[in-house]
């Protein structure tokens, strides 16, 4: 991997991480897409398809309501993809070992992105006050100057979270891989489909509908009677 | 009631504006700056470009709602300042209406795109990628999107056109039932995603399909834990070191 493809996957994660709340929301911060996005950027869409899979359900029913801050799933499919199509490489790992390894090793920093995140927002306090301030003694241009530099906070936050992520994530990927790759290789698809049942089951448990339980009984052995069946 | 005068550069403005709502998003005022952004070209339109002090002040307020709904809170609020620039009576001024609006806005938002259409996009997305198709993310984007673009321009327009009546046709279109029926969709589709995931592990590991059906009580035991609170990297981090034992002592 050359600085190009790093260049390119941070324009992504900045991109990425501003849809989260300060730009857009058009969710192309969901790690199904910005899994792929990474990946794509690094000549590789199918690993963060891959890996934006296994995240995709994890969080998504922690709602970013008020200040409630989620855990940054968004960096922490872009740095898994990161690490799995670049980094990881020169561990002498490959294909879904080392994509499972870094998203294993990935997940547990999306809370340096809570913690990122809540500086970004700080900081805009401050910003929110000279906003004020300029508007109210009739400077409306600088108030939308100020309205517009919490975009660099965001951007900032997110392109940290994601240089953490890879920073520590290479240094854990080749100091565990040695011991855990062959059990990694072992449990493989298993722990592959497990991490999205573990994310769907998460979804379930956080989704408050009535009849809720039936409803998800029933899909479920309804759809295997019929794979089973067919 | 006095003509309304915006124009539709104005609203396209406005429109576009609201995409960065939340770009200075703080804990002090939240999105208040944000708003006061999003309407400042319809404001322009109505005061000119020195806006009096007593409008600014009252627009950079507090404010906090969902970011999809925001420019419906825009569309009224633009249009009471134009009735009372124009010297209208209105039953309610626009800093009360939009102090009234916000929260019970906020809810409908979170319960109706957060809870409703986001999961459920997503659970069609990841049935396809399960696939190894890279068009999932995309039908998801399409799937999420052409409601929250309609919804952000069709609230606007709705905000301004109907000023106050606005509450009452958001009222007659039942939001809140509609994202329990996509809540109950998005719970079938949960089922679906477990149950083609068991068959294929089944399969993988050449087990009967009856095998798939021990998975049921192992995700519904998940799910309670997680509707206990307990956190999701902790359910990760549970399996993946059973598994990874489980591999390692056979």
């Amino acid at each position: 991997m050359v600085a190009v493809d790093y260049l390119l996957a941070g324009m992504v994660s900045v991109l990425t991480g501003l849809d989260r709340v300060a730009f857009v929301q058009v969710m192309i911060s969901r790690p199904l897409v910005a899994g792929p996005l990474t990946g794509w950027a690094l000549g590789n869409p199918l690993v963060g398809l891959e890996i934006g899979m296994l995240l995709e359900l994890l969080w998504l029913g922690r709602l970013p309501v008020g200040a409630a801050i989620p855990p940054d799933d968004t960096q922490v499919a872009v740095g898994a993809t990161i690490l799995s199509a670049g980094t990881g490489h020169f561990a002498g790992l490959d294909g879904m070992p080392l994509l499972l390894l870094s998203v294993l090793i990935a997940i547990p920093l999306g809370k340096f992105g809570q913690v990122f995140d809540k500086l970004a927002r700080h900081v805009n306090d401050r910003l929110a006050i000279s906003g004020y301030n300029a508007l109210m003694s009739g400077n409306t241009a600088k108030m939308e100057r100020c309205h517009l530099l919490g975009l660099v906070s965001f951007g900032l936050a997110s392109l940290t979270t994601v240089m953490v992520v890879v920073l520590i994530g290479t240094f854990v990927l080749f100091s565990v891989a040695p011991f855990l790759i062959g059990a990694v290789q072992e449990a493989g698809l298993s722990l592959q489909y497990s991490l999205i049942l573990v994310g769907a089951a998460v979804l379930l448990g956080t989704t408050n509908v009535n009849r809720g339980i039936s409803l998800f009984c029933t899909a479920f052995i309804g759809t295997l009677l019929v794979l089973w069946l067919r | 009631m006095h003509t309304p005068h915006m124009n539709w550069l104005t609203f396209l403005r406005i429109y576009l504006r609201s995409f960065l709502l939340q770009s200075s998003w703080n804990f002090e005022k939240l999105q208040n700056l944000g708003f006061y952004y999003t309407i400042l070209p319809g404001l322009r339109n109505i005061y000119g470009e020195n806006v009096p002090e007593d409008v600014r002040e009252r627009h950079m307020g507090y404010f906090n709602t969902h970011p999809y709904f925001a420019t419906l809170v825009a569309g009224t609020t633009l249009r009471l300042e134009e009735g009372s620039c124009a010297g209208e009576e209105s039953p309610i001024d626009a800093e009360t209406y939009k102090n009234m609006v916000m929260a019970p806005f906020a809810a409908m938002g979170d319960a109706l795109f957060w809870g409703g259409v986001r999961p459920l996009a997503a659970l069609i997305g990841l049935l396809i990628a399960s696939q190894g198709s890279l068009w999932a993310p995309v039908l998801f984007l399409l799937i999420f999107n052409i409601l929250h673009m309609f919804f952000r321009g069709s609230g606007l327009m709705l905000g301004y056109v109907q000023e106050l009546r606005a509450i009452e046709t958001v009222q007659k279109c039942r939001l809140p039932d509609l994202a329990i029926r996509l809540k109950e969709s998005t719970t079938i589709l949960i089922g679906v995603l477990c149950a083609y995931l068991s068959f294929k592990g089944c399969e993988h590991q050449e087990l009967p399909a009856v095998w798939g059906f021990v998975i049921l009580p192992v995700v519904l035991l998940f799910a309670w834990l997680a509707h206990k609170g307990v956190s999701s990297l902790f359910l990760v981090l549970l399996t993946t070191s059973s598994l990874l034992l489980l591999a390692l002592m056979f």
